[in-house]
């Protein structure tokens, strides 16, 4: 029999209820479904002394643990709404700097673009100076060159007719014409003075 | 621009030739020893290469000068030659040409010619450079084959050209 099957035997025979035992030592009650007298009367004491020592004593505590509880649910409520709207804060932020992103990106698209077509522009336009400068360079080193052949060319005809003429001047030249030009160069001192 | 120490040289030489009484003779050799010298580069080298010891330079001068010319032509050749002033011995010899022209009061006539001149030549040069240049010339006659034919006379600062030489370069700078 355990402490609850005493604490009833011992309510039936405080209230003078018959007890009934069987041969195993179980209590026989004379309701199904309703306790004894008895027990109902220590049982509702015992209830209220309990309730009243949960109200006086526990009361408080799970008062305190109640309010700390919900406070602590308020608070991650109240995170939670902070986090909630710092993240759609945030949100926002990103979505505006990705559109910034998109308009930056366009913008330097299109400045590259300008940039290239300014480059390509003054590639072209360089090119077809140094081109021209080439093709003038060209024309005046082929000028120059034909004058500096032509004059090679009368120089060295020069040279040769003046080999030639000393040649044929020297070779002509006998004694007696130089006596002459001796002479003559005498007879012309004398007609000088 | 004079150099004194030509005009040095000159003067010495001048006084030596003088001293020793062939002053005209001795001027004449120089002259024609110094433009033979200017006009032939192995002589020229030869007599100015330090390399070539002195001793060695001093008989070229010997050999070349001493059976046709005067002694004293080749000792004052062979003084300027031993004291290491070959390269100034034209200059040095022009220099003394004209101190003993001025000293018979004449004025250097050089006179190349493409041949030699005869004795009669050479006067009647003489005597013509002087009626046209109105003084009296010491003439010196140097033949320069460089000349072809015909003669040039230079005076002073006066330079009279028929040489052929001339003609063919006017006609060169026509052409």
């Amino acid at each position: 029999m355990n402490v609850l099957g005493i604490a009833v035997t011992a309510g039936h025979f405080l209230a003078g209820e018959e007890i009934v035992v069987d041969s195993q030592g179980h209590v026989t009650t004379h309701s199904w479904i309703l306790p004894e007298t008895a027990e109902i009367i220590w049982g509702g004491l015992a209830s209220l002394i309990i309730f009243f020592l949960l109200v006086k004593f526990a009361g408080p505590a799970i008062k305190k643990g109640m309010a700390a509880r919900t406070q602590r649910i308020q608070d991650q409520l109240d995170g939670a709404a902070q986090a909630k709207a710092a993240a759609t804060a945030e949100a926002a932020q990103i979505r505006q700097a990705k559109g910034d992103i998109a308009a930056e990106r366009s913008r330097i698209m299109a400045e590259a673009e300008a940039q290239a077509a300014a480059i390509r522009q003054d590639s072209a336009a360089r090119l077809a100076s140094e081109l021209a400068d080439l093709e003038a360079k060209g024309h005046a080193d082929i000028a120059a060159a034909r004058g500096r052949v032509g004059d090679e060319l009368r120089s060295e005809i020069a040279r040769l007719s003046s080999a030639a003429v000393d040649h044929v001047v020297s070779g002509s030249l006998d004694e007696s014409t130089h006596q002459d030009l001796i002479e003559q160069f005498i007879s012309r001192l004398e007609a000088m003075a | 621009m004079s150099d004194p120490r030509i005009d040095g040289y000159a003067r010495a030489l001048f006084e030596v030739a003088r001293a020793e009484g062939n002053i005209d003779t001795v001027e004449d050799e120089l002259f024609r020893f110094a433009r033979t010298y200017e006009s032939n580069d192995d002589l020229r080298n030869a007599l100015t290469d330090e390399m070539i010891p002195a001793t060695r330079r001093l008989s070229i001068v010997e050999d070349l000068l001493g059976p046709k010319a005067n002694p004293t032509t080749t000792q004052l050749v062979s003084m300027v030659i031993g004291a290491g002033r070959g390269r100034d011995l034209p200059a040095i010899v022009d220099r003394l040409v004209a101190r003993a022209s001025t000293a018979k009061s004449q004025e250097v006539a050089e006179v190349r010619t493409a041949v030699p001149l005869s004795e009669d030549q050479q006067a009647r040069l003489a005597a013509g450079l002087a009626k046209a240049t109105g003084k009296q010339v010491n003439l010196k006659v140097v033949v320069d084959p460089t000349v072809l034919g015909g003669l040039v006379a230079t005076v002073g600062d006066t330079v009279i050209d028929g040489t052929v030489r001339t003609r063919i370069d006017q006609l060169k700078s026509r052409l």
